[in-house]
């Protein structure tokens, strides 16, 4: 059970990564950019925890649900997952809503494979057809 | 030190960053933000009260000001406003340089698209 809640947050980053991709949100859309904006936003979070928990604001809990190994003092490994995210998933939302191109591309793809399976109903068509003939 | 004054500082730093995105004509789409703002606290108030309550985290009681959403600190929230600020305004700041404000840009995009 150590594993669960890195496992939960492998699983939400995929699924971000999946969106991230499929719409074109935020590494898809400038991958430079993005990589820079996720990294310095995981290692700001981080030192705004390293300073919660130097000054004894907030501690690790003791629980069964994380493996145990800290990159810090009472941070755990999984924290970073947790801020990357954190980050990830703010900057999917706000993709999703400034792509201006986003609603017309995925009824542009969504017409185009509606034209392709016509086409290729089209093709059955003239094989079957073809081959009756 | 209490968490709201730890937050105060760290808020102030994303404060300074949404400026300079203003100042450099590179501001966010704010509206946009407004929802993602929505969005994200609506699921720290879910996730955090979960993340809680299985023992993942845990706070000094003399830290804290003592208002919460169910179990979760009032003061973690600070987290996802700075990110739904901080980061679309980073966003925008590595963008292209462009005279033209960042509310005719989006525009011309509308056109490509």
């Amino acid at each position: 059970m150590i594993i669960l809640y890195l496992l939960a947050l492998l699983i939400s980053l995929t699924g971000m990564v999946v969106l991230d991709r499929r719409f074109s949100l935020f590494f898809w859309r400038d991958a430079r950019r993005a990589a820079i904006v996720l990294a310095a936003g995981v290692v700001f979070f981080l030192v705004w925890d390293l300073f919660g928990v130097g000054l004894g604001i907030f501690f690790r809990g003791e629980t069964d649900f994380m493996t145990g190994l800290l990159i810090a003092p009472e941070v755990p490994v999984e924290e970073v997952f947790f801020l990357t995210l954190l980050c990830y998933l703010t900057m999917n939302v706000y993709g999703a809503l400034t792509r201006s191109s986003l609603r017309a591309s995925a009824s542009a793809s969504a017409s185009a494979s509606a034209s392709a399976s016509a086409g290729t109903a089209a093709r059955h068509r003239a094989n079957s057809d073809g081959s009756h003939a | 030190m209490t968490y709201w004054l730890l937050n105060a500082v760290f808020l102030a730093i994303v404060a300074l960053l949404a400026v300079a995105a203003v100042a450099t004509h590179r501001a966010p789409r704010w509206r946009a933000i407004a929802i993602t703002t929505g969005i994200l606290l609506v699921m720290t108030a879910v996730f955090d009260n979960v993340m809680i309550s299985v023992g993942l985290v845990g706070y000094s009681p003399d830290a804290i000001s003592g208002a919460f959403i169910g179990v979760a600190p009032l003061e973690d929230f600070a987290y996802a406003v700075a990110a739904v600020v901080a980061l679309p305004c980073l966003w925008t700041l590595l963008g292209k340089r462009t005279s033209a404000s960042p509310d005719i840009r989006p525009a011309s995009e509308d056109n490509r698209a």
